[in-house]
């Protein structure tokens, strides 16, 4: 069979295909799921992906951009995939999700360190559950006998006691935005982001009545509106940096946003270099690629110094 | 390439013409149609002409000897031939004239065969007519013919061979043994060409890649052969033993001297892509080789896939074989002769939608199917359907898709009926009876040695052979089978046949980029885009230019024994060019006579600007030159000059005007006066006449090398003479000209006449240019047929009264002219 690329557009998913006679490749990019940030578009090394703003209609809400794959650039490498904080996109290879690029370790993974210790968990609370902005936790309680708990109430207090609190996250969907952590009263969770940066919204140059980027924002908390001068204003502690509202804003200099560190799994990597200087800048790229280069230092001192040691 | 030719003394003492005219039978070809008596007694009377003799074959040995004789008995000092066409034989009787030491040069061909007994078969008293004036036009030429001596040129004793399938290995691998240093030029990544692609070879189903491998190697090892691979050709310039070729080596980021072809890249690369080399039923990865036996064994990164991850830089480490910052590289090449090799493409049907190719998943292309029966295919030698991987029960082969289908590709592509025979034998022979294995054929051609019995083959294998045409192909949704619907001719009736499999084995066409050489290289492609050779018959290797050469499925379709025997056989005519110092050219160049040359006196270099080779310098206040070498002998330059101040040797002013006067002295408005360019148009009459077309006999040709020769005066004296009509016919445009644009210069040069004549009063239809290829024979004819029709409808009264009222105007023209040029004299 010749080779059929293949482009789907609908309202639910955007699918890229290389249909080949021993081989498919699939790209899914599931528009529910995608916030219309940045970051694939500027990871692509092959620029095959476009952000395209879209048309704001008078008195509605800003709409999130849209995420455009053209089928003529693309390379099924999967980058796309590996670096999307939400989850949403998915390559795959004869229907499976095993990226050759990261098999291969030419391109890193994002490290979402989430760490839970539900010992601490008061056995009713479901602040987490509750608090997490694109519904990731599930809260589980396990009865002694090794039981689903449905309905808490229907146990006695001597039931409760022996009940076990299990704390799903969906990790891969999961951007770290650390309002799980934050909610939590009982210090439970801790999340590191991923994506390290700095924000920053300028209100002056704000349009009036605009917020835009506090429609688009997929965390709950990280924008919020200002009784004070009804503009949009910064929680930093829950931004993680996508960009989507940096997309949409309408005003050059209004808002500022500039990624300065990645958290991922240790690689050696040209591609990640320049994924890297795409996402954060030139500069934080070289800072990373001295802080390899002083460890390879130390690595190979401590090899030849090793003798000392004993 | 100034003042290494020595045009030696040209204008030896001129003594009064002795002409000899030596009339050919040529079996019943001529005397069949054309009474030689009448024929013999009228070339008595003819100016100059001293003796008359007819032969039964002039070409002949007696009949050559016939010439040396009377050359050497009667004093002659000219000879006309009157027999077939100078493009035939003209070499032949040079030859023999020059044994006796008569200049080449004072010899002259009547085309009596081909341009009358073989177009008026059924009106031999006009074919008679017709000769004479032939005869009558070569005689008043020969008169004025001028020794001249042939100039030699230096040969490179290089070769290039363009295209490394195995047509072009075997034509470099025999020139290397022979001595000469060869670069062989090839596109792709690897040398091997189609046939590296293949499982098998019919009729004796060994190994593809097993005989062609060491091949290969034996290339990529021979010291006398440089590979210059992943290389366009990008421009040719010069002349047989003199060609410069530029040619572009495109990067593969891998430097090819530091790559030791271990793999070792590939094998960390993550990103992988269409592997074209297994017509994309596969994948090869970003930095790869297409294959495992590849020559040069050298890696190739895509940088349209690569992510430049730099994986492969730290694989390959110490080596550095890696260069991601590596550019085309220009390089130029000397070399005295060009052998063109450059194959063929398969076509995809996607555009002929009865079957469906593209659309249904189960059909394939026969190429695809060999790259998926071949054990270091995709799919490690199992025939599996696309849709659901499973092996296919029933397969269906449709022969002729596309080929032999007047919509489409009316040739036989020549090597497809075999292929499909080795195919169902393969099938057979691996799954025996687990597979029902179909052909719907024409006729299967299989005349070669061996290729019968191979028929037989598949046939007692139980292959069931259809013979008819597929009318149409359909999908069944929910097996992905397919249904064939075509005609059993032998039957007589309809059939249905439902296959899980259905191979369609598609056309071979010219390769892409084809046109792009032919631009470069000045080369001739035929209706069916295949290059051209010199002479179906006779130079079936020779490319129309001198020193370049054709081999394999480039010059038209055929298979691999051919291909390489093709591929010797150019080798061995390169070789007659290579092992000479020198090589004779015709010197039929321009000459610039400095006295006249306008340049001296005005800034002119008309001449050279409208040069096609640059072979005119042009310096302030001196008379242009011509550097002979890097004259072709078009003879636009001639008839650019508006001093008049350049001559072409051999087809000179007063030579073709002697022509022109003598075509025209009797009842000149019956006539048809026609130039026609050597290489297209002239050969074009040719064809008509070697394919028995009638015509009506009134056209008169005269024969120029290019169209770009013709003058405005030539134009202008045949209708001052009287001429009926007036036809020029050229190489067809844009490309086709082998003198580069000649055919260009003479349409600016016409296009401007044209109005002018028809504004006096001429009418429109009375003046004529025509482009005819050297395979239009039938237009040709067709262009004479119409001609003579108008001429009719017109009558010779109104042609009168026109030429009437032009000859005075076009003689003042002309006086003013004359004037002109003795006032700067």
């Amino acid at each position: 069979m010749p080779l059929k690329t293949i482009k789907t557009d609908t309202a639910e998913a955007l699918t890229l295909e290389w249909v080949l006679h021993v081989k498919n490749y699939k790209l899914d990019l599931d528009k529910n799921l995608c916030v219309g940030c940045q970051i694939c578009a500027l990871a692509c090394p092959k620029e095959a992906i476009k952000i395209e703003k879209q048309q704001k209609k008078e008195g509605e809400k800003a709409k999130k951009a849209k995420v455009d794959v053209d089928l003529a650039k693309c390379n099924f490498c999967g980058i796309c995939d590996v670096l999307c904080p939400f989850g949403a996109i998915k390559v795959t290879v004869n229907g499976e999700h095993l990226l050759s690029v990261v098999e291969k370790e030419s391109f890193p993974q994002l490290v979402r360190d989430i760490q839970i210790d539900t010992s601490k968990c008061p056995i009713e609370c479901v602040e987490c559950e509750e608090a997490c902005p694109l519904d990731l936790i599930k809260i589980t309680r396990v009865s002694a006998d090794g039981k689903v708990v449905e309905n808490l109430e229907e146990l006695t207090e001597e039931q409760k006691e022996g009940i076990q609190i299990k704390i799903d996250v969906e990790k891969e969907r999961c951007p770290c935005c650390r309002i799980c952590e934050f909610k939590c009263s009982e210090g439970v969770i801790h999340v590191r982001k991923f994506f390290h940066g700095k924000i920053a919204i300028h209100p002056e140059k704000c349009p009036e009545g605009c917020m835009d980027c506090l429609d688009v924002c997929p965390i709950t908390g990280a924008l919020y509106l200002s009784p004070e001068d009804n503009k949009v204003h910064v929680n930093e502690v829950y931004c993680m940096y996508c960009g989507a509202c940096k997309v949409v804003c309408p005003e050059e200099e209004a808002l500022e946003l500039k990624r300065t560190k990645i958290i991922h799994t240790p690689v050696r990597s040209g591609a990640w270099n320049k994924a890297l200087e795409r996402l954060a800048s030139t500069l934080e790229m070289s800072k990373e690629l001295k802080a390899a280069g002083s460890r390879k230092l130390m690595d190979s001192v401590k090899k030849r110094l090793g003798w000392r040691e004993k | 390439m100034e003042g290494e030719i020595d045009m030696g003394e040209n204008k030896i003492k001129v003594e009064e013409p002795r002409i000899g005219v030596f009339i050919c039978h040529c079996g019943l070809n001529i005397a069949g149609v054309i009474d030689i008596k009448e024929l013999m007694e009228y070339a008595k009377t003819l100016p100059d002409v001293v003796f008359v003799k007819d032969n039964r074959y002039t070409c002949a040995d007696p009949g050559q000897e016939e010439i040396r004789k009377a050359i050497r008995e009667h004093k002659l000092n000219r000879v006309v031939v009157a027999a077939c066409s100078p493009r035939m034989h003209e070499p032949t009787f040079r030859r023999t004239v020059s044994d006796v030491d008569l200049n080449p040069f004072l010899f002259e061909m009547a085309n009596i065969r081909e341009f009358s007994s073989w177009c008026h078969s059924s009106n031999p008293k006009e074919a008679t007519e017709k000769a004479k004036d032939l005869i009558k036009m070569a005689v008043a030429k020969a008169r004025l013919l001028q020794p001249l001596q042939t100039i030699e040129v230096p040969v490179t004793n290089k070769a290039l061979v363009i295209g490394g399938g195995i047509a072009g290995m075997n034509a470099a691998l025999d020139l290397a043994e022979m001595g000469f240093k060869v670069y062989l030029l090839e596109k792709s990544e690897s040398i091997g060409g189609h046939m590296a692609q293949l499982d098998k070879t019919f009729p004796t189903l060994d190994c593809s890649i097993c005989i062609e491998g060491p091949k290969m190697v034996d290339v990529g090892r021979h010291p006398n052969i440089e590979i210059i691979s992943y290389a366009d050709l990008l421009s040719v310039s010069g002349f047989i033993g003199n060609f410069k070729v530029k040619i572009r080596k495109n990067p593969r980021y891998v430097i090819a001297e530091n790559c030791t072809g271990c793999g070792e890249c590939r094998d960390v690369c993550p990103i992988e892509y269409p592997n074209e080399w297994d017509m994309n039923l596969g994948v090869r990865t970003a930095i790869s080789v297409p294959f495992d036996q590849a020559v040069p064994l050298v890696y190739t990164i895509n940088k349209d896939y690569c992510i430049e991850c730099y994986k492969c830089v730290d694989a390959c480490g110490a080596r550095q074989a890696i260069d991601f910052e590596q550019q085309p590289e220009e390089i130029e090449i000397e070399v005295g002769t060009i052998i063109v090799a450059t194959g063929y493409d398969i076509y995809l049907p996607y555009d002929m939608s009865i079957y469906g190719y593209g659309k249904y998943t189960n059909v394939i292309t026969s190429l695809e199917f060999e790259r998926l029966i071949l054990a270091a295919g995709p799919t490690g030698g199992k025939v599996v359907r696309a849709s659901d991987g499973k092996k296919p029960h029933t397969v269906a082969f449709i022969q002729c898709v596309g080929s032999r289908n007047k919509n489409k590709y009316p040739y036989c592509s020549n090597f497809c009926c075999m292929y499909t025979l080795k195919h169902v034998v393969q099938l057979k022979e691996k799954y025996k009876e687990d597979v029902e294995v179909y052909v719907f054929y024409m006729d299967i051609r299989s005349n070669f040695k061996g290729y019968e019995e191979f028929y037989d083959r598949a046939r007692e294998l139980g292959v069931n052979f259809i013979r008819g045409r597929v009318s149409r192909i359909l999908e069944i949704p929910e097996t992905k089978n397919l249904i064939i619907h075509a005609e059993d001719m032998t039957l007589g009736q309809p059939v249905e046949i439902e296959a899980e499999m259905v191979v369609l084995a598609t056309a071979a066409i010219p390769k892409k980029g084809t046109e792009e050489i032919a631009r470069i290289l000045n080369l001739t492609r035929g209706a069916d885009g295949f290059f051209m050779e010199s002479h179906p018959k006779l130079k079936p290797i020779d490319a129309p230019t001198d020193g370049i050469f054709l081999a394999g499925a480039c010059q038209g379709l055929k298979d691999i024994p051919y291909s390489v025997s093709q591929g010797s056989g150019a080798a061995s005519r390169a070789a007659t060019v290579l092992s000479k110092p020198k090589w004779k050219i015709e010197p039929i160049v321009s000459m610039v006579d400095p006295n006249r040359c306008r340049n001296v006196t005005t800034k002119c270099g008309i001449c050279a600007e409208r040069c096609p080779y640059g072979a005119i310098k042009i310096e302030e206040k001196t008379p242009a030159q011509v550097i002979t070498a890097m004259c072709h002998g078009c003879g636009t330059c001639v008839a650019e000059c508006p001093a008049d101040a350049i001559t072409q040797m051999h087809f000179t002013d007063a030579q073709i005007m002697a022509q022109i006067r003598a075509a025209l002295e009797e009842n000149p408005e019956d006539k048809i006066l026609a130039f026609l360019c050597n290489w297209c148009s002239y050969a074009g009459a040719d064809l008509a006449g070697t394919s028995r077309f009638e015509y009506p006999p009134t056209i008169r040709p005269i024969r120029v090398m290019c169209s770009g020769r013709v003058d405005r005066d030539f134009v202008l004296e045949a209708f001052r003479l009287g001429a009926g009509m007036v036809l020029i016919g050229a190489c067809h445009l844009p490309y086709d000209c082998h003198y580069i644009s000649g055919n260009w210069k003479m349409k600016a040069r016409m296009d401007a006449l044209a109005p002018m004549l028809h504004k006096l009063g001429l009418s429109p239809e009375r003046f004529r240019v025509e482009y005819v290829s050297a395979a239009e024979g039938v237009k040709f004819a067709e262009i004479v047929r119409e001609m003579t029709e108008q001429m009719h409808a017109l009558g010779k009264e109104k042609i009168k009264a026109e030429n009437a009222k032009l000859r005075p105007i076009i003689e003042n023209m002309l006086k003013r002219k004359a004037m002109r040029q003795q006032q700067k004299a």
